[in-house]
């Protein structure tokens, strides 16, 4: 489980998150939905310890992170995260290099899934391409934990829904997976878990197949009233 | 230890290119210059003696015989070694700001491997003074490769040959960058060495604070240096020559190790805790 | 199997039980089919595999489906439970026409008059 336990953080005078607590499962897909400029994103630079929080706690599995950490849990940002002159096949050789937990098999997996080509140079890479590629060097990795920022923003419909088939598919196993997006509808199905942060502050928190049941309510439908609120 | 020196050989790799480019014009430079030199060296000896009618001993007083030594007044030879160390210099700031900027996020990659941040730092740190030492070395190839060069250019007569440790004792610039004792060698490279560390600490904290970290950066280096005079200062304005000239040096040895070793420390820290994608 | 309409307001496990009693009840599945596991149905239907298992879960309660050791699944062969499925979709399908037809108020016999001419009309085409 990872567990966000009232962090604030500030840039500057302005405060960005004012005590954001949440919980994610192992097994589950959480999404975190704010319309705009709402923190998701440093939720998780936090989450990997790649920005320092004011205040609060987060904990993966119980623990804080360490360098071992980086072995169970994997972040992938909305930009790719290796050189622009290296090949595919160089970054999932980094990768391996780099990490234990780096499946080649699942890699070479992806690629076909991804219709990707092992020579091809990121630089030379269509947008969907190159989220294709950033998605495929964190869903290549054994860990128990994915986070994705905006996986679905800035790319064409056929790659959308070759991402979200991802979601549907063996390569997320039982792994605990946070996204956060700003557009919901492609996804809907997909999760379990909602977030709707606004303004540095976790508005409501709950299970999307729940409120359908107990409300008769879509995702949307809660979002709706919760935001205009 | 594994990942640091695989990230050694990575940092380096990501640089090669550009590396052995430079390694190129300073070949290609100073031969040219032994070439050009010893021709115009020549030219020079026979107009005189031919033309001019001037007698060979009087010409070698006025004029010297060919050496080395002028080719290594020339622009030829301090040219590309001066463009070395302006490229080092530019590098030990890029290493760091590449990763932040430009369309990839490849230090969200640094940071999240599964090893201590410090080996990121401590290879990118490694990988400078990998390119420092390798050109020293390379110009330590170079010098008895020129020096052949020249006697094939140069007849007997004209030319006074000069060993490598006396071609560097010829000329004090030279013995800046290659030192002929070891312990002088050890001192000017520890030195480099705690700078580009001072420079690297200045530089997380200005990506830990932007701004404010500029500031937080030159305070910490004035602090370190600082730090490491003390013992000189106290014993300029307190002491009055106290202490004996070698031990002040060892004195500074120690204060020298001991600001690096802050130095490294707190970019520990500051990686650790602090950082900023 | 292919492709449901989901709603957004219904659970989508509820969706899921309801499409495959509309199979069954068409014949479209058959008694004791070999149904796809909780994975390949998640990624057949684009839904999330811990919906899948729910579905799964309901229609194994229900006795729709068993599941032999670690065999997979199948569609009951249990008369009682394959007719009461028949029935329970035809019950809901009159119930809701029944609704919205009662809200114009015409008369039952007009009513079976007009169900009987479209049947008859649909089945020629």
């Amino acid at each position: 489980m990872i567990e966000v336990k009232d962090i604030t953080k500030k840039f500057g005078r302005k405060e960005v998150l004012k005590g954001v607590s949440f919980t994610a499962n192992k097994g589950e897909i959480t999404c975190l939905i704010g319309i705009n400029g709402v923190g998701k994103t440093t939720i998780l630079n936090a989450i990997m310890a790649l920005t320092p929080i004011h205040s609060g706690q987060i904990l993966i599995n119980g623990e804080t992170i360490k360098k071992e950490s980086f072995e169970k849990i994997t972040f992938i940002p909305d930009a790719i995260t290796m050189l622009p002159n290296m090949r595919i096949s160089d970054a999932m050789e980094f990768m391996d290099d780099f990490y234990n937990s780096w499946n080649q098999k699942r890699a070479t997996e992806l690629l076909g899934f991804f219709k990707l080509k092992e020579s091809d140079r990121i630089s030379d890479l269509s947008k969907g391409n190159t989220a294709k590629v950033n998605l495929l060097l964190g869903l290549a990795m054994d860990v128990d934990y994915i986070l994705m920022d905006e996986p679905f923003s800035g790319i064409d419909i056929f790659s959308r829904e070759q991402i979200a088939d991802v979601f549907t598919s063996h390569l997320i196993e039982d792994r605990g997976v946070i996204i956060t997006t700003h557009e919901i509808s492609d996804i809907e199905h997909l999760i379990d878990k909602v977030v709707l942060l606004d303004n540095g502050q976790v508005l409501k928190e709950f299970n999307a197949e729940a409120v359908r049941e107990d409300e008769g309510k879509s995702v949307v439908d809660v979002m709706r009233e919760v935001f205009k609120a | 230890m594994k990942r640091y020196l695989k990230l050694v050989n990575f940092e380096f790799n990501r640089i090669a290119k550009v590396y052995f480019v430079l390694l190129a014009i300073v070949l290609v430079s100073q031969f040219a210059g032994v070439i050009v030199e010893s021709k115009s060296y020549l030219k020079e000896a026979n107009h005189m003696i031919y033309e001019e009618l001037m007698p060979k001993a009087e010409f070698f007083l006025q004029y010297g015989p060919m050496s080395l030594e002028r080719v290594f007044a020339s622009i030829w030879f301090f040219g590309p070694i001066a463009l070395c160390i302006g490229v080092v210099a530019f590098y030990i700031f890029l290493i760091w700001y590449r990763d932040w900027f430009g369309k990839n996020t490849f230090i969200y990659r640094l940071l999240m491997l599964p090893t201590a941040r410090l080996n990121v730092f401590l290879a990118k740190l490694t990988t400078i003074l990998l390119m420092t030492l390798g050109f020293v070395a390379f110009q330590l190839i170079l010098f008895p490769i020129e020096s052949t060069i020249l006697k094939w250019m140069v007849p007997k007569d004209f030319r006074m040959d000069m060993g490598t440790l006396e071609v560097i004792g010829s000329f004090r610039e030279l013995q800046m960058i290659i030192p002929t004792s070891f312990i002088e060698f050890i001192l000017y490279y520890g030195a480099g060495f705690a700078v580009v560390t001072l420079l690297f600490t200045a530089i997380m904290f200005e990506r830990c604070y932007r701004i404010k970290g500029i500031l937080l950066g030159i305070g910490y280096g004035f602090l370190a240096v600082v730090l490491f005079f003390t013992p000189i200062l106290i014993q300029e304005f307190l002491q009055n020559h106290y202490l004996y000239p070698s031990e002040l040096l060892l004195l500074e040895i120690v204060m020298g190790l001991i600001v690096t070793c802050c130095s490294i420390w707190t970019s520990s820290y500051l990686l650790k805790k602090k950082i900023r994608v | 199997m292919n492709n449901i309409k989901f709603n957004n307001r219904d659970p989508v496990y509820v969706q899921v039980v309801r499409h495959f009693k509309e199979q069954i009840a068409t014949g479209m599945l058959e008694p004791g089919q070999e149904i796809p596991s909780r994975r390949e149905l998640a990624n057949k239907l684009k839904i999330n595999p811990n919906t899948a298992q729910r579905a799964y879960k309901e229609m194994e309660e229900e006795g729709l489906i068993y599941t032999e050791r670690n065999l997979p699944s199948r569609i009951t062969k249990d008369e009682h439970v394959l007719g009461s499925v028949r029935e329970e979709l035809i019950l809901q399908a009159v119930d809701s026409f029944v609704n919205s037809i009662r809200s114009i108020n015409v008369p039952v016999d007009e009513v079976l008059y007009l169900v009987k001419e479209k049947y008859s009309a649909e089945d020629k085409n």
